[in-house]
């Protein structure tokens, strides 16, 4: 007999030894208990996987057409480029987990093309860099590449040693970031190239310093025993898709929630398409712009601070390159500019001559985009595309214009807090209310992205089962 | 559903449960490790498609004690052995037990849930 197992433990072991399967082990309360899901991206099929095993009623409703939220693989573009989540880090152990037990094949991306750089309207081969007339920094920050500058931040992050990144007594020293990159000593000339493609924030002015440290801490933890990032091999959808084809009831898609009532004994939910659910308890695992779009019995300050938090602005550009333009003009292939275009990245679509293009903007330069048509937002990115290479016209096609701001069942690309409010915001947000429990990016803890919603699926699972198994 | 008919049944009594009772009995240590721990951690005794190191038989095991497996340098050098007071530091705040360490956790599991994983965990045998 093993001294560290309890009376308790002993019986329940004993209890359920006779059951070959997981799904009885640790469940000695009612089992049977009907649970609903909102949002059928990572977090909600993470969450539904594992209550669904853990012997949970469990029906799944998603707004769009489709499963994944913001995994979007174009599908319908040769190369099928990502439109949504697209790098799956080397520590993303529940996605990399769930591949694998759904048989879900991983590889290693094809790498992206160098970039050259436009800078000022010139433009700077990359190895150029350091001497270029056009190369805006002081001497001693000459060498860095704009795309390496923030990582400056790395060589005094206090999150290197915790993960404690929105600790109270840490966001007291919160500060915006470009404030604080100032008072660290970097120069102006650096601030403003950082700032013209941030992708933790909108605009310097606004972006959380301990935010940008909590990114820089997570790269510099897996500098040591990193492995390559992934992706999945015939697209990252075909992960959400594994797993909600692993459920036993199908998702129901087209099915936006239009209020939850919460009653003495479980909750009611209302669809837009005029269908009732009744449930146990929910978990609602959708983004806060798509949240506030829910009519919830929450106090008002908690429904006010969902609409305090600001999320990520981005606007894509999916192209698809015949020839490469570049390599007569002598340039990599793709850019890093300080300008309308922001970053293009350009990959080799596997077994094919032909390249995948995306111009990636983001931040407040997407706010001009995002009030035109899509027709009208398309010419004014390729105009300014044929501006910087006329080489790309003739040879570089449309697949898919993407505006995760626009899109009502996101609302943007991720959550951003702004200068010190994660201290108090992160808790609140997903705290449960009732048997109301939160799920999503923004209300993970040690993660961002896929990695982020898998673990928040699993917290907000864990807090169902603590109520009802 | 499998459950359905008896969920329709008995929700009447469900209720009534869950008016007068609404926490569940406690979550056993394997199931706290079955959510919270299986992803990332096997029990068998050789790394797998895991990326944290196997658990099985960590009573008494050294840490950081798995051939060929990543650790951070800070674990390596801790001189930590697995046992029941320093299992449940490292689970309760990894990143206050052994500063820097590789394991990208938070824990979400109360002192009491703690404990019992710890407990179960330890009781693990080495497959």
């Amino acid at each position: 007999m093993n001294p560290l197992l309890s009376r308790r433990q002993l019986l329940l072991t004993s209890v359920v030894a006779p059951f070959a399967n997981a799904q009885s082990i640790g469940i000695s309360g009612p089992v049977g208990h009907k649970i609903l899901v909102i949002g059928a991206g990572l977090a909600g099929l993470n969450a539904a996987l594992i209550l669904e095993q853990w012997g949970f009623d469990v029906e799944v409703v998603e707004a769009r057409d489709r499963v994944g939220g913001r995994l979007w693989t174009l599908d319908h573009m040769p190369g099928a480029p990502e439109g949504g989540g697209n790098v799956i880090g080397s520590g993303y152990g529940r996605v990399i987990y769930r591949a694998h037990e759904l048989d879900v094949p991983l590889r290693t991306p094809p790498s992206a093309l160098p970039s050259d750089y436009q800078i000022g309207g010139q433009r700077i081969p990359r190895s150029d860099w350091a001497v270029a007339d056009a190369n805006p920094l002081p001497d001693d920050w000459r060498e860095i590449h704009p795309e390496r500058l923030l990582a400056k931040l790395n060589e005094d992050n206090p999150l290197l040693k915790t993960r404690a990144w929105h600790h109270v007594d840490l966001m007291a020293q919160d500060q915006p970031a470009d404030v604080g990159l100032r008072s660290l000593g970097f120069p102006e000339s650096a601030i403003r190239l950082i700032n013209a493609n941030n992708s933790y924030g909108n605009h310097l002015s606004d972006t959380s310093l301990m935010g940008l440290y909590r990114v820089l801490g997570e790269f510099g933890r897996l500098s040591g025993p990193a492995l390559a990032v992934t992706e999945v091999t015939q697209g990252n959808m075909r992960l959400p898709e594994a797993m909600a084809n692993r459920l036993t009831r199908p998702v129901s898609l087209n099915e936006p929630v239009l209020r939850i009532r919460q009653t003495p004994a479980g909750i009611k939910a209302t669809l837009t398409s005029g269908r009732t659910l009744d449930a146990d308890a929910a978990v609602i695992a959708v983004p806060l712009p798509a949240l506030g779009q829910i009519a919830l019995d929450l106090p008002p300050d908690r429904r006010a601070l969902l609409k305090s938090v600001a999320y990520h602005k981005v606007v894509q550009l999916h192209c698809i390159v015949d020839e490469p333009f570049w390599e007569a003009a002598g340039w990599s292939g793709s850019w890093w500019t300080d300008g309308q275009l922001g970053r293009i990245f350009t990959r080799p679509i596997p077994d094919s001559t032909r390249h995948n293009m995306t111009i990636w903007i983001n931040g407040d330069d997407c706010d001009r985009l995002n009030a035109l048509d899509a027709d009208a937002c398309t010419d004014m990115i390729l105009s300014a595309l044929w501006k910087l290479v006329p080489e790309a016209k003739g040879v570089t096609s449309v697949g898919q214009l993407v505006r995760w701001t626009t899109d009502p069942f996101a609302g943007g690309a991720w959550a951003l807090w702004k200068p010190g409010q994660a201290g108090s915001a992160h808790d609140a947000i997903r705290a449960p209310t009732g048997r109301l429990f939160f799920a999503g990016e923004h209300t993970a803890e040690a993660y961002r992205g896929m990695e982020a919603a898998m673990e928040s699926g699993e917290r907000a699972a864990l807090e169902v089962m603590r109520l009802l198994a | 559903m499998r459950r359905a008919a008896g969920h329709r049944i008995g929700l009447g009594l469900i209720v009534c449960l869950l008016d007068t009772a609404p926490m569940a009995e406690p979550l056993s240590g394997e199931a706290l490790f079955a959510v919270a721990c299986e992803a990332c951690h096997s029990l068998g005794p050789e790394p797998d498609h895991r990326i944290g190191p196997p658990l099985g038989g960590l009573h008494g095991r050294k840490a950081a004690g798995v051939r060929g497996f990543g650790y951070s340098p800070a674990l390596q050098a801790s001189g930590w052995v697995w046992t029941l007071p320093t299992t449940v530091a490292w689970l309760s705040d990894p990143d206050a037990a052994i500063p820097n360490n590789a394991m990208n956790y938070v824990n979400a599991l109360s002192a009491e849930e703690t404990q019992r994983l710890a407990e179960w965990l330890l009781a693990q045998p080495s497959d």
